[in-house]
């Protein structure tokens, strides 16, 4: 039963949980999207305790509304749309944490520089650093093109798929995606000299 | 497109070599434990048609309904406005009292002052004058008792005597005979009394009116006649003198 089951596809195994319930295509649905959602997630809010709560919470909500999902559109195309608003909302509830926690810190009123811990020599390994500095500059990319480009150029999906997530049309996405790019080489031109 | 790519082809290089980011090794153990939890709840939520009809609630609630209703049912029953007894007027015995007021006073004073003015000039009828104002004065306020009792048998005449006697003609005629002649009685009652003086349901022994006498033709012209007699004998006297 398990080995025709992951023979399904996603499309499939929805279908079977939806009609029979069948936990173990949901299971079979979650080890598949498990590690591109997280990927996807983390991405787009830089922080990853965050993440993991997004995608636990986007599959949740597959599991509890899989009754919404009609067989016309693509599964992965749902399971994106659902984790990217969710991760909408939960990066604007950190970023007004932040804002909160660091600006109106202590009686004077005064902010506070902190001192960022990921480029200590300590830390940071060789491998590991261009990694960081890509990813601190993709948190720097408006929230609207950041997602878009992250769907595209490290999720790799089509500008259809990403259109139908973002609910904008392709030409939209397009542009979104070039202003992205453009903005993150502003930020990544030192790397590149290198 | 393709130049767009080729334009940010190192950026799409350095996006794409990104390591993965990887689930937690629990992340399943996490998501099931998450899930049951919720169905645990869910199953544990009842609707709120299942909570009401519990008997543990509805026997109270029913009860509560009961009294209400017999509550309102009662109140209904007894809805008659209750007075405070304290605001209440005592009631009056119209049958046991009578309210009588005067509304000249002086004019019954002045009335009394002449009667004690002629009780003077006129010492023979001393007594009978002190007699009609000792009436006059029981005659100002005439108890129930009296009218229901004693009096009781004179309320019949007196409608007969306000209709007949207590009109104007026969009355002036009586009071000149009466006033001129000091032989006859003079009135007991004040032309007051009848109408002016007493107000309301009380009942006067002037408006009965039993002691006037109604004279007729003959005994008026024979009391003339007396009258002129008298008075010539009292000329004759007067001139003797």
């Amino acid at each position: 039963m398990d080995i025709k089951l992951r023979e399904l596809s996603d499309e499939e195994l929805i279908l079977e949980f939806q009609k029979n319930n069948t936990e173990d295509a949901f299971n079979i649905l979650v080890q598949r999207y498990k590690n591109p959602l997280t990927n996807f997630v983390f991405r787009f809010l830089g922080d990853y305790e965050a993440c993991n709560d997004v995608v636990q919470e986007t599959m949740i909500k597959i599991y509890r509304y899989k009754d919404s999902y009609s067989s016309v559109a693509k599964f992965s195309t749902w399971v994106y749309t659902i984790a990217g608003n969710l991760a909408r909302t939960e990066y604007r509830r950190l970023r007004r944490r932040n804002i909160f926690s660091i600006n109106d810190y202590g009686e004077d009123h005064s902010t506070y520089d902190l001192p960022d811990e990921n480029y200590r020599p300590d830390v940071i390994t060789d491998s590991g650093i261009k990694d960081k500095i890509i990813q601190t500059a993709l948190l720097k990319v408006k929230e609207t093109y950041r997602e878009a480009v992250v769907l595209r150029d490290i999720q790799g999906l089509s500008y259809e798929e990403i259109s139908e997530i973002l609910g904008v049309n392709e030409g939209t996405v397009k542009s979104r995606i070039n202003r992205g790019r453009a903005q993150l080489q502003k930020l990544l031109k030192a790397i590149h000299k290198e | 497109m393709e130049n767009d790519e080729k334009k940010y082809e190192d950026i799409i290089k350095s996006l794409n070599g990104l390591k993965e980011v990887k689930a937690p090794a629990n992340f399943e153990a996490d998501l099931q434990r998450r899930i049951n939890s919720e169905k645990l709840s869910k199953g544990e939520k009842k609707k709120f048609w299942e909570n009401i009809f519990v008997p543990s609630k509805i026997i109270p609630s029913l009860g509560l309904v009961a009294t209400a209703v017999v509550i309102i049912f009662v109140m209904e029953t007894n809805s008659e406005e209750m007075d405070n007894p304290f605001l209440i007027e005592p009631r009056v015995r119209e049958d046991v009292f009578v309210i009588t007021e005067y509304e000249n006073t002086e004019t019954k004073q002045e009335e009394i002052s002449k009667q004690k003015s002629l009780k003077k000039d006129e010492p023979v009828h001393e007594k009978r004058r002190d007699e009609s104002e000792l009436k006059s004065s029981e005659d100002k306020m005439i108890t129930g008792r009296e009218k229901s009792g004693e009096v009781e048998g004179l309320l019949d005449e007196k409608d007969v005597v306000k209709d007949q006697d207590l009109s104007a003609g026969n009355y002036s005629a009586t009071k000149l005979a009466l006033t001129d002649s000091s032989a006859i009685l003079p009135p007991t009652t004040a032309p007051e009394t009848s109408s002016d003086m007493v107000t309301g349901q009380a009942i006067t022994k002037e408006e009965l009116n039993f002691r006037q006498v109604q004279l007729t033709e003959e005994e008026q012209k024979t009391v003339n006649e007396l009258k002129i007699q008298v008075q010539s004998v009292e000329k004759t006297n007067k001139s003797q003198k």
